[in-house]
Formats: structure tokens, sequence, C-alpha cells
């Protein structure tokens, strides 16, 4: 088949078309209602004309602003909250995943003990246990053995444990890449076996880290199922809040799309950050070919 | 410097035995090359040195302190890697001085030790680069570098100069055997290149299947090899060996074989007793041979059919049949010969060696 043809071929366009719309027309529905008024959202003649505000966005943030909107009569606090929550149980979590796991990688990878292979392969096998499985019995621990429900801490212990296997073994992948040598050749220039981790092994695998960093504050910062269990009103993450807001008495759908789109913000922001650090060709001229 | 002595060191993986124990003694300020073949146990002797790899028993003495516990960092050594084994997330400046650095040195003396060995190694204008964007010998030159800066007693070097293509290694080679005239230190070198080993040992060890065959120096392993391996391993070409058969004519040692006779020197026949009949190698060096004169008739006259001539510039290689058997004559290149014909050489009684048979040493 050749492709010039295929891309003549309009049905070829039409499922282009279709394909965007499916990936872009969310995005856009909810970036054009939270730039509405409610008057403009639910009235009957509502037209793809009308006068963008920022209203909503400070209806969101009016906790964290620096004036007060004027068309604010109360101040809610909850969404403002979320954010905060969602971005201190993110970064937290990633940080501890990342530590843990790219010391319990190389362990795995470079030292000679018993059961390594048998807890190579577990940290894998426990990946596959759907998070919905583990929400009865920890929500049990948590709340009547370690009276953890409500917090932070506990909600970020669980995403920890959560996202270490993958961590484990996208870094294990890594730092099997990392020639023998270079390690050798520290040892020989002085350096002793944190040195040789910390410079010499992390700054090579960085492309490693920066992948399963993005990959564990993505899955972290969308998680919901156990956030809304483990959580209280205080520390309940965005995903959560969104979803409670939709009550049977009112659900502001404005504010709610504003949510949305800020929510989307830090994980590019994140991703943005980390992929400048994913470059090939990390060990380019260390050892020969 | 220390002086250094292994003292019977072994080293086995699991139960497969890599090195039978043995003794070893490098003097003080001595470069002395390990070489054989791959595999015959000289880079793990090196890297037993280093630190990098357990003995199984024995002890390593620095004069007369014991060194096998120690880590690789208390025992003053530096390293040149095969492989290079930069740091590839550092600056060239930064590799050569992550030992200073970790070591605390003041700034201004690491910069001051570094910029006076890239002066040195002709490196200094690559300083701020990554090893990613330099050459091969350009990163062999930092390896180096970064070992030289260290200032320890002791360097090692394993193969460094092996992954370079011919015209750099030889460079390099040059420029190691200046190095080390001006400085005085403990080198060992391992390599399985030869014309590497006779060029810069002041001391070279052979080693084969995990025994050190002979050691010595060049000139004592080329004249005087101890047996068959060590006299073929060493010298280039390499020696030609001919199966004989010894007898005794009017109180002359001849051996004879497959297309030749040739008369033994003197002193051989007071070595060896009741000679007559026992069966030896003989080995004669390609560059031994020379064209017989009419001087030569009934003496050492070998005749050699030719079956290719190779003309390296300034020698001639024969690649030449005797009987069954083919040797090399090396000769210069101003003699042409016929290819497929046959010519008459001579070979001094004194440069012929012999060997047992079974044994393999040299009679």
């Amino acid at each position: 088949m050749n492709t010039s043809s295929q891309q003549q071929n309009p049905a070829f366009y039409a499922l282009l078309v279709v394909l965007i719309i499916m990936a872009v027309g969310p995005i856009w529905l909810m970036l054009t209602t939270s730039l509405r008024l409610n008057v403009d959202i639910m009235s009957e003649t509502s037209s793809l004309l009308f006068m963008p505000t920022l209203q909503n966005y400070e209806t969101v943030l009016c906790d964290v602003l620096w004036y007060d909107p004027a068309h604010v009569d109360y101040c809610d606090p909850t969404f403002g909250r979320a954010l905060g929550n969602s971005i201190i149980v993110a970064l937290i979590a990633t940080g501890i995943t990342l530590v843990v796991g790219c010391m319990a990688a190389y362990a795995l990878v470079r030292f000679r003990f018993m059961g390594r292979d048998t807890v190579s392969i577990t940290t894998l096998l426990m990946r596959m246990v759907p998070p919905a499985v583990l929400l009865v019995p920890v929500f049990g621990i948590w709340t009547f053995q370690y009276q953890l429900d409500g917090t932070r801490a506990g909600v970020i212990l669980v995403y920890v444990a959560m996202n270490l296997p993958f961590v484990i073994w996208i870094l294990q992948s890594f730092i099997v890449q990392v020639p023998i040598q270079l390690e050798e050749a520290a040892r020989m220039d002085g350096a002793n076996a944190f040195q040789v981790f910390f410079l010499v092994v992390l700054p090579v695998i960085k492309p490693g880290l920066a992948a399963a960093s993005i990959f564990t504050f993505r899955i972290v910062w969308n998680e919901f199922l156990l956030a809304n269990a483990l959580l209280d009103r205080n520390t309940r993450t965005v995903p959560v809040t969104i979803v409670n807001s939709l009550t049977e008495y009112d659900i502001d759908w404005a504010v709610i799309m504003a949510t949305g789109m800020l929510l989307a913000i830090p994980p590019i922001i994140f991703t943005f950050v980390a992929s400048k650090q994913i470059i090939t060709g990390m060990t380019a001229g260390a050892v020969k070919g | 410097m220390p002086r250094i002595r292994f003292d019977s060191v072994a080293k086995s993986y699991g139960s497969t035995q890599v090195l039978p124990p043995f003794d070893l003694d490098l003097d003080d300020g001595e470069f002395t090359v390990l070489v054989g073949p791959s595999g015959c146990g000289k880079s793990t002797t090196l890297r037993m040195l280093a630190g990098l790899e357990v003995l199984s028993s024995g002890e390593i003495w620095f004069d007369d302190r014991p060194i096998s516990k120690l880590e690789p960092k208390d025992r003053d050594i530096a390293m040149v890697f095969q492989d290079y084994a930069l740091y590839p997330h550092m600056n060239i400046a930064k590799n050569m001085s992550f030992a200073l650095r970790l070591q605390r040195v003041p700034k201004a003396t690491i910069d001051e030790k570094v910029s006076r060995v890239a002066t040195m190694l002709g490196i200094e204008h690559l300083l701020l680069r990554k090893p990613g964007e330099l050459s091969g010998g350009q990163r062999q030159r930092v390896a180096m570098g970064r070992a030289l800066v260290r200032d320890s007693s002791t360097f090692l070097f394993d193969e460094p100069l092996s992954n370079l293509d011919a015209k750099l290694r030889s460079k390099m080679r040059t420029e190691l055997a200046e190095m080390r005239n001006t400085l005085d230190k403990n080198m060992v070198y391992v390599t399985h290149d030869q014309v590497e080993a006779m060029t810069l040992g002041d001391r070279i060890v052979v080693m084969a299947h995990g025994l050190i065959q002979q050691q010595g120096t060049a000139e004592e392993l080329f004249k005087q090899p101890v047996n068959r391996f060590v006299a073929g391993f060493i010298g280039s070409p390499t020696m030609n060996f001919l199966n004989a058969e010894l007898a005794e004519h009017d109180g002359v040692l001849v051996a004879s074989g497959d297309g030749f006779r040739l008369p033994l020197a003197e002193p051989l026949r007071h070595r060896l007793d009741n000679a007559s009949g026992r069966r030896v190698i003989l080995g004669i060096r390609p560059s031994s041979f020379r064209l017989a004169t009419p001087e030569d008739a009934g003496g050492s006259e070998m005749e050699l059919f030719i079956k290719v001539a190779e003309f390296l510039g300034a020698q001639l290689v024969l690649v030449t049949r005797c009987g069954e058997q083919e040797l090399i004559v090396e000769l210069e290149s101003s003699t042409r010969f016929q290819v497929g014909s046959a010519a008459v050489f001579a070979v001094p009684s004194e440069d012929i060696m012999v060997f047992d048979e079974t044994t393999e040493l040299r009679l």
C-alpha cells in the first residue's frame, strides 16, 4: 500500500478530525464552561458566543488570592485547600517513592543476597493487585489500628507502597545499564559505597528517575479510590473534592470545571520539568562501546 | 614507593580455581608488565591488587603491611581501566579531580594539579567537555590523567591501549614509555600484546593458565625462554617449532626431522647426556634464518619451499614449507624470491632452541 494514496483518502481526514474532536473536545468543553457564568451555562439560548470571565477561577481560589473578589459573598475554602492537599500529597509521596525505590533497585541489581530473585519478582507481582482490592483492609487497618484515617500521612504511605514496585522495576532496568567499571573506578578513586551510589550511579540514571517520578506523580495526583476512603473533609485531594461537590442540591458546573482546569496544570508543569531530565545517551563516553 | 609482594595468593570462583597459589615480587619503582593470552589470570591478579576482587587465600604485602583486607581507597593505588570508565555526567576537569574532591583537597591545589597533568597529557583544551564528546584516544588520555592526578604510589593499567586503533596505540605506547621514565612510581601493566610488554616493561611476567611461566627483562624472555609457551608467545612473527629426533654423529649433536638435518650447538651436547634417539621440539626464530652461502655447505642448511612472500617494507616475510611443516622466515627485503621455488637457508646452530617434547621445557 502506498502512503500518498492513503493521505489523499477523505475518509482518512475524517477519521483524524473525529479523533481530534474526541481528544480535544472534553478539554475544550471544560475550558469554555469554566469561563462562563452559571447563567450562561444553564440558559436555554446557550451559544458559542459569550463573555468570558475569570469569576469561577476567583471563586475557586478565593482563599489563596491576595484580594477579595467582589462577586464572592462567602469564600468557600474547600477547593483551595484541596489543591494544596493534592500538591503536598503528590510531591511527598513521589519523593519518598523515588528515594526508597532507587536504593531498593540498586540493592537488587548489585548486591548478592538470599532471596534476591524472589524479591525482584515479587515487587512486580505486587503491582498486579488492583488498588480496589486493598481498599477495605487498608481502610480497616489505617482506621482501627493506627488511627491514620483522615491524615495526609496515611494516604501518602499507601501511595508509596502502591507505586514502589513499578518504580523499583523501572529503575532496576536503568541501573543494570550503568557499567560496573564506573563504580569500580569510583571505588578506586576513594569513594565509599554511599558516595559511589549518590555521586556516580544516581546522576547517571537521572533519566530513569525522571521517568519514574512522572509516572508516580501522575498516578498519585489522579488517585481517587483510596483518597476518597481514607481522607476527611480537611485533607481531601482535588479529585475527591470535585466528586463531592456534585450534590443533589446544587451542582456548580462553572466552579467544578474551573477546578478541573486547575487540576490539570500541576501534572503538566511537573511532567514538563521532569522530562527535561530525560535525555538519551546518558552513559555516552563512559566506557568503550 | 612500597615493594609489593604476593605471598601464595590464590583465587577461586566457587569450586573453580582460576589462579592456583603463586608468589610474585614487584620491586619498588619498577614497571611490571603482566602478559599472557586472554583468560590466563593476569587481569584477576591486577584486580586483586587493586582490591576489586577478594583473595581466596594468601596475602599481598606492601612492604610489611598486609593489604588484602583493605578497601581499594585505602591502598594508595590508582587504576586505568580498559574501557576508560569515565564518569559520563561530569566534565573532564571534574572527572580528573573526582578523587581529590573526595579527599577534600583545597580547590586551588586541585586546579593546579589538574591543569599540570592536563598539560602534560595535552588535554588542557578539553577540560570543560563531557566524555561523550571526546574521541577514543582523548578519553584514554583522560583516564590516564585521572589516575596521574592522584599521585598514588602505585599505578595499575588494565589493558589501557587495547581499545585504540593501531596507529594511536603505538603513539600512546611511546608516550607511556616516556612517562615511565619521568615518574618514579610502581606501575603494574596488564596486556595481551607482547609488543607492548616488550617495549614498556622493566620486568615482564608471562602468565598462562593461571600460572606464572617466566619473569624477567624483555631480552631474557626473548633469548632465554624457559619453555615452549614463552618462546612462542614472545617475539613477532612467532617462533617456528619443528618436531625432530636427536642423534650423535662424530661428537656433534644433530637434530633431524622431516626434510632437515641440523647440527646443534656444542654446549647443548654437554647438557644432554645420551641424547641419541630422544624426541624433541626445535624452536627457530624467523629472524634467525639467512640465505645460505657456500661456506655453510654441509652445516646447518635447510632447503625450504616458498609458498607465500609478504613484502612489509623493510622486512620480507616468507611462508615456507619444510617437509610437511610450515616455517616463517623473516629477511631483509632486499632479496627477491620466486614464489613456488625452493631456496636454501642457513641457521646459526646457537640460535636453535631445543624443547622437551612432553614437558615442553627448554633443554
